[in-house]
């Protein structure tokens, strides 16, 4: 250094001095490099625990529509009013200098300790918030609002820096009100929040299943940041809401709020965007699946049933629908219900929660009549000419079965069939042999789950395991409990779905569908691909001749084009070609006798495309052909009328 | 640029320094104006700062059409006046955050202990610009000890450590260069350590009733320093809980000001984008003055550090040539005298702001806010200009 070099020249002392400012000079450059550049992230994170509140963001709930894009479950803005604190601050200022603090002095003559200050500074926040909360909510409602002293002291405490919710869920006329009257109150703001909305009620309700609000909800998973604050956010509790959660979930974002050193929010920052929710896109048809539980309800309110709609070539459920349901926005605004909505939810015997379609296990009666022919046919031990004489009763051992379904005289396998003659299904089940029915119910799948939706929401019903059998309730099997199963008494109770595949897997020659209920997933936004859900491989052939099939298909037909004796007659549309079977099982319970009844079918004869299924829970009286029959042609008339829609489209695009 | 200066002839004034001294007098105004209306958009704290500037500048001019040989003659006088302000400040002085450092003069308060620093300055340097001979004599060393001690302890009393404590650096400076033996320079400086050591032992580890009385505020800060914790090892609960809270508190401002520092990084946040004084982390009271360097360094990061002591060098170091190119051992002395005592400032100041050294209320020399620091700075600047100035004749 220039400056150094003349000084050493002469005086040693001054550049000693010199050298010792030198080093004075590097001590602090070393020490400013240290902190500044090795200490950066360090001092970084202090900054940002100190100053940052960070805010987990829900994403924007996916929605769900039907196969046409009709939706199904929404999402809806809903206004709040909400405080902001930072911007009151100089009034909490004012109120504590200009009145409490006088008060005090007034009173004492000396000014407040640095405890008493302290409560009355609290005080002082306390009665501005409460003013400003009776002011808005007296402009809103005509019950002003009492601000809760322990509620607001916590969010000051907890919560400074996220704004206070005064009013949620305003109606347009408080939204009038407020923008009229409260609007211009400091730190009060208007907010817009989405909330989960079922435009249908309670369509499908079973199906969609229901979402809660949840404030707390999973703590920060793998991979997230742990927050200061959540948003409230939804979750699916049951149905596909439940099962689907992730994907309409999305990727919640983050924001990061910057507060001072009081802890007021000073300005926000988004740290992380949030990833919107999927859309998901059912196999459900909006129109068949209201035409269902339209049917349903013809019966009365209080109907207890289910209707399952399929199409029989790929699996896709049409319809799914279980009466009673229930609104499910009753889980979101839960205020808007009354007290007997509630009870009704939990009612004992409505159960409206439960889903009769997939938990509902019910003996299926006459129906399972189809797999018993089936049974008989493969067995090779009846034709359609074997003809079995029927007086009126069918002994088993010494049990007495009566048959009141067919007149007294002989009856070959298509009359029979029409008219459900216990007799003759009870004498060629005998013949096939309780071994070749169980066999033939298991290539169906009875007794198992269809895995349509989670295992927790659908039954498996209950079938005999092939091999040694024992009873449910561990007896010896005996030819009446053959004889019982070839009516679908005793031991068998399959639910609704079940049947459904049954029919579907006869009408369309022998393959056992899976049932699918999404079709596929799309990405919000625009230019995204929808995911679409493959259909599933058909997962298996029940591999039976298929003259035999046709037999039994022929006989569904007669047993509603059959205008006189034919029991499913009350499905008949002309031209349709509907193909069904009626059942009516009687189950003795304690409160007396109740009836399930049935009606399965499929349409149309020559090329099948739908299936349909009906079940009611009744009391003691009503059969298949009576209840269920009826409602199953308004099923099919919804299934035309969507079918001629679509023609229409595809016509005039 | 400055071999230009000397290959000049005879220039009148030291360009180099002049720049520097611009430089720091821009980058004061930038950061008091950023520190100050962060918090406050209607802060007028720069102008006020840039009218402390004129005022100081106009004195330093005026100063340089005197020679400091002149000037010197009235040392004895300057020195006992400010003995008689830092007195009438123990009786008619204003008290603020607790200590008595002001006088009030109705449109103007300053602080007589940085005018008491010039003219010690004045005091020791031609009290000490004697032959050789004389400064072998004890007598003189204890005489010239003497008169850093006596407003030592008068300012000490106020209190103010600080200020204090920079005395000593001056006059061991000004003893170094005069030429005082090196056995009573070394005995002064192990006095001195020896002193501080027993202070701190005395301070932080001996019982209560065994420590000498220093302002509380003071031991905190030297606590805080050493990391040593407030509560006594048999202290109760209820005790070290409250002991331990006031800790928290007394480290704060250090605390802040380290994250300031550190979170400026290499190149810092940006001009008015530091959050550590906006948000009000860095306490408002000291952001725009002992801890300015705070928002510079978290505003301008490693960089503007390096610069602002870059700005500092230059200054020092001409100072340092002026003491070397003076016509006399007065001027020498008077050149190291401000030279020290601008070096001491900086780098206590500096180096409390990374924990380096213990808080004190030592302001940073032209960049911290504050009408009597700025004006004793320019006018000791002033007084360097003076000795180049009159280097050859006057």
């Amino acid at each position: 250094m220039l400056v150094l070099d003349q000084v050493r020249r002469s005086d040693p002392r001054l550049r000693s001095l010199a050298l010792l400012i030198f080093l004075g000079f590097a001590i602090l450059l070393v020490g400013l490099w240290f902190v500044q550049v090795v200490s950066q992230r360090k001092y970084e994170n202090s900054l940002r625990i100190q100053a940052f509140r960070t805010v987990r963001v829900p994403a924007a709930r996916g929605r769900i529509l039907d196969r046409e894009g009709r939706v199904l479950v929404d999402n809806q803005p809903r206004y709040n009013i909400n405080l902001f604190l930072e911007d009151i601050r100089p009034q909490f200022t004012h109120e504590y200098t200009n009145t409490l603090k006088k008060e005090f002095v007034a009173q004492h003559g000396r000014t407040p300790k640095a405890s008493e200050r302290w409560a009355l500074e609290k005080e002082a926040r306390y009665r501005v918030v409460s003013n400003i909360v009776w002011q808005v909510s007296s402009a809103v409602s005509p019950q002003p609002l009492l601000l809760n002293p322990y509620g607001f002291e916590k969010h000051y405490r907890e919560q400074r820096a996220i704004p206070m919710s005064l009013v949620t869920d305003l109606t347009p006329q408080q939204i009038a009100l407020f923008t009229g009257k409260a609007a211009d109150l400091p730190g009060v703001e208007l907010e817009v929040e989405p909330y989960r909305f079922y435009p249908h009620g309670s369509l499908a309700a079973h199906a969609l299943g229901y979402t809660l609000r949840d404030q707390k909800s999973e703590q920060a998973k793998e991979g997230e940041i742990s927050f200061h604050y959540r948003m409230a956010d939804y979750q699916g509790a049951t149905g596909l809401e439940g099962g689907y959660n992730e994907e309409l979930q999305g990727k919640a974002g983050a924001k990061a709020i910057l507060v001072n050193n009081i802890g007021y929010r000073q300005s926000e920052e988004t740290w992380v965007e949030s990833l919107p929710g999927k859309n998901l896109v059912l196999t459900l048809d909006l129109e068949i699946q209201k035409a269902a539980e339209r049917a349903l309800a013809m019966s009365g309110p209080d109907t207890r049933g289910a209707v399952v709609a399929l199409n029989v070539k790929n699996g896709d459920i049409l319809a799914l629908a279980s009466a009673p349901a229930y609104d499910l926005n009753m889980f979101v605004r839960g205020r808007d219900y009354t007290s007997n909505d509630w009870a009704r939810l939990n009612d004992p015997v409505l159960t409206p929660q439960y889903n009769r379609a997939l938990q509902g296990a019910y003996h299926p009666g006459s129906t399972f009549k189809i797999i018993v022919a089936l049974a008989a046919f493969e067995a090779g031990i009846m034709d359609l000419q074997t003809k079995v004489y029927n007086p009126g009763y069918y002994m088993v051992g010494k049990r007495r079965i009566a048959d009141n379904n067919a007149p007294v005289g002989e009856w070959a396998f298509v009359e029979a069939f029409k008219r459900s003659a216990n007799t003759y299904f009870i004498d060629v089940g005998l013949k096939a042999g309780e071994e070749k029915l169980i066999e033939m119910g298991r290539r169906f799948n009875l007794g198992e789950k269809t895995g349509v939706v989670q295992p927790g929401l659908e039954s498996k019903g209950h079938f005999p395991d092939i091999g040694p059998r024992v009873k449910a309730d561990g007896s010896r099997w005996t030819d009446g409990d053959t004889a019982n199963l070839a009516l679908g008494q005793g031991e068998i109770m399959v639910t609704p779905m079940q049947m459904a595949l049954v029919t579907a897997a006869v009408a369309n020659g022998g393959t056992l569908l899976r049932p699918r209920l999404v079709l596929q997933l799309e990405e919000q936004g625009e230019n995204a691909l929808p995911e679409v859900i493959p259909a599933f491989q058909n997962e298996r052939d029940i591999s039976v001749n298929q003259q035999h099939l046709q037999w039994i298909r022929r006989a569904m037909l007669e047993d509603v084009e059959d205008q006189k004796a034919g029991t499913g007659k009350g499905a008949y549309i002309p031209g349709m070609s509907i193909c069904g079977k009626t059942g009516t099982a009687q189950v003795q319970t304690p409160h007396g006798m109740n009836h399930v009844t049935w009606f399965v079918s499929f349409a149309p004869f020559d090329s099948p495309k739908y299936a349909v299924v009906v079940v009611m829970e009744t009391g003691s009286h009503g059969s298949g052909a009576l209840l269920c029959a009826p409602k199953a042609k308004e099923v099919y008339k919804a299934i035309q009328k969507s079918d001629l829609d679509r023609l229409k489209n595809i016509a005039v695009n | 640029m400055y071999e230009a200066a000397l290959t000049q002839k005879e220039p009148k004034i030291d360009w180099l320094l002049i720049g520097a001294l611009a430089g720091l007098m821009l980058v004061g105004l930038a950061f008091i104006f950023s520190a100050s209306t962060a918090s406050d958009p209607n802060s007028r704290f720069w102008i006020k700062q840039a009218i402390s500037y004129g005022l100081g500048l106009g004195v330093a001019i005026a100063i340089c059409f005197i020679p400091y040989e002149t000037l010197s003659r009235f040392a004895t006088v300057g020195y006992w006046f400010a003995i008689a302000l830092l007195v009438s400040v123990m009786f008619f002085g204003t008290t603020r955050f607790g200590a008595k450092r002001w006088i009030d003069l109705g449109f103007f308060q300053f602080q007589p202990s940085e005018f008491a620093k010039i003219a010690v300055i004045f005091m020791q340097a031609s009290f000490l610009s004697r032959s050789q001979e004389e400064l072998r004599d004890p007598k003189i060393f204890m005489k010239s000890l003497g008169l850093i001690l006596l407003p030592f302890i008068l300012i000490l009393k106020e209190p103010d450590l600080g200020s204090a404590l920079v005395l000593f650096p001056i006059g061991f400076g000004i003893m170094l260069v005069a030429g005082v033996p090196m056995k009573f320079l070394r005995r002064f400086i192990s006095g001195i350590a020896v002193l501080v050591v027993l202070l701190l032992v005395d301070i932080l580890f001996a019982p209560p009733q065994w420590q000498i009385k220093l302002e509380e505020y003071q031991r905190h800060r030297l606590l805080v320093y050493f990391g040593q914790d407030f509560a006594p090892r048999h202290a109760s609960e209820a005790d070290r809980q409250r002991l331990r809270q006031l800790q928290k508190d007394k480290s704060y401002n250090v605390e802040q000001a380290l994250i300031s520092v550190g979170s400026g990084g290499l190149t810092g946040k940006g001009w008015r984008q530091g959050t550590q004084n906006a948000l009000g982390f860095l306490p408002r009271a000291v952001a725009h003055n002992d801890f300015i360097f705070s928002v510079i360094a978290e505003e301008k990061g490693f960089l503007g550090s390096v610069m602002v002591i870059g700005l500092y060098s230059v200054l020092i170091f001409s100072g340092i040539k002026i003491a070397y190119q003076a016509r006399d051992r007065l001027g020498k002395l008077l050149a190291v005298g401000v030279v020290t005592m601008l070096f001491s400032h900086i780098f206590i100041n500096i180096g409390m702001n990374i924990r380096l050294m213990p808080v004190t209320g030592i302001p940073l020399p032209l960049l911290s806010y504050g009408g009597s620091s700025v004006l004793c700075s320019l006018i000791a600047i002033g007084l360097l200009q003076n000795v180049y100035i009159y280097r050859r004749s006057y």
